[in-house]
């Protein structure tokens, strides 16, 4: 017996992942601070990996082991953030070893 | 409402609340704090999805692993004390309305892909099924992941590690 209205309701995910896209993008674009804009990102990425699950809802007729696609990118999305803050606390911790800042309006040496 | 929606309500309120705090908490080790909740409410969200496998994957890398890597880096780079820590002149207004409209652009794609409310999903857990998925069809792709995750680490030990020649040479340049 399974009543439930909005947990089954496709759009509340999509809505909820919207949300936190946005305020992702708003975190990236307005710091400051590269790990602020870092961490921006990883909500952006967080909030497709939930769009990516959520769309499992449709599926559930079509069943069992056909349709995980959805999962498999999200795990796939999931790694690709891992190896993201691997190579982004590298370059934060070299910049900062160069410039002692994090700013990243200080970040001019590739400028040319 | 039962109480898999409000499981699922409090999730999500509780994802997007703890989001805002990091977008716009000034003190960027609150920030990190607080996304360590809304990667948790993300991994509640997956577990009322009945994505069981991906859950314990977001609690056990993003949870476990991100966010230390996070706190590691405030606490290696900055100190936390200086008052450049908080980023206090930062420029809102132009983000904030390019992302308003971007956010409504979203809702009213979401809002014109009406979808009907599935009855009654079955939700299945997901372990066995994308243990196989990921050995056949996407097998491929998988081990591309895991190349890619081999150099990112290789080339993150490169960048991350001091210039050899400048400690040779007693750190003149």
């Amino acid at each position: 017996m399974n009543t439930a209205t909005l947990a089954n309701n496709l759009n509340f995910y999509l809505v909820i992942s919207a949300i936190l896209f946005v305020l992702g993008v708003v975190c990236a674009l307005s710091r400051k601070n590269i790990i602020g804009i870092f961490m921006g990102v990883e909500l952006v990425l967080n909030a497709a990996a939930l769009n990516f699950v959520a769309v499992r809802l449709l599926h559930q007729k079509a069943a069992a082991s056909a349709h995980q696609d959805g999962a498999v990118f999200a795990l796939f999305i999931i790694v690709l953030a891992a190896i993201e803050a691997a190579v982004a606390l590298a370059i934060v911790l070299r910049m900062f070893g160069m410039k002692r800042s994090i700013d990243p309006d200080r970040m001019t040496k590739l400028r040319g | 409402m039962n109480a898999l929606d409000i499981f699922a309500f409090s999730a999500g309120l509780l994802a997007v609340l703890t989001a805002s705090l990091v977008a716009f908490h000034p003190n960027i080790l609150y920030a990190a704090i607080s996304l360590t909740f809304s990667l948790l409410s993300v991994a509640g969200l997956y577990a009322v999805l009945g994505a069981d496998f991906i859950a314990a994957v977001q609690l056990i890398i993003y949870v476990g692993g991100i966010i230390i890597v996070i706190l590691f880096a405030i606490m290696m780079s900055e100190n936390i004390y200086r008052v450049r820590f908080l980023d206090g002149a930062r420029k809102y207004m132009a983000p904030l309305v390019f992302c308003a409209a971007l956010f409504l652009l979203l809702l009213k794609m979401i809002v014109a892909y009406v979808v009907p409310l599935v009855p009654n999903p079955q939700r299945i857990p997901l372990s066995e099924p994308i243990g196989v998925a990921l050995s056949t069809i996407y097998a491929l792709p998988f081990e591309y992941v895991a190349v890619l995750l081999l150099f990112g680490l290789v080339g993150a030990v490169i960048v991350a590690r001091p210039n050899y020649k400048e400690h040779k040479q007693g750190g003149k340049k």
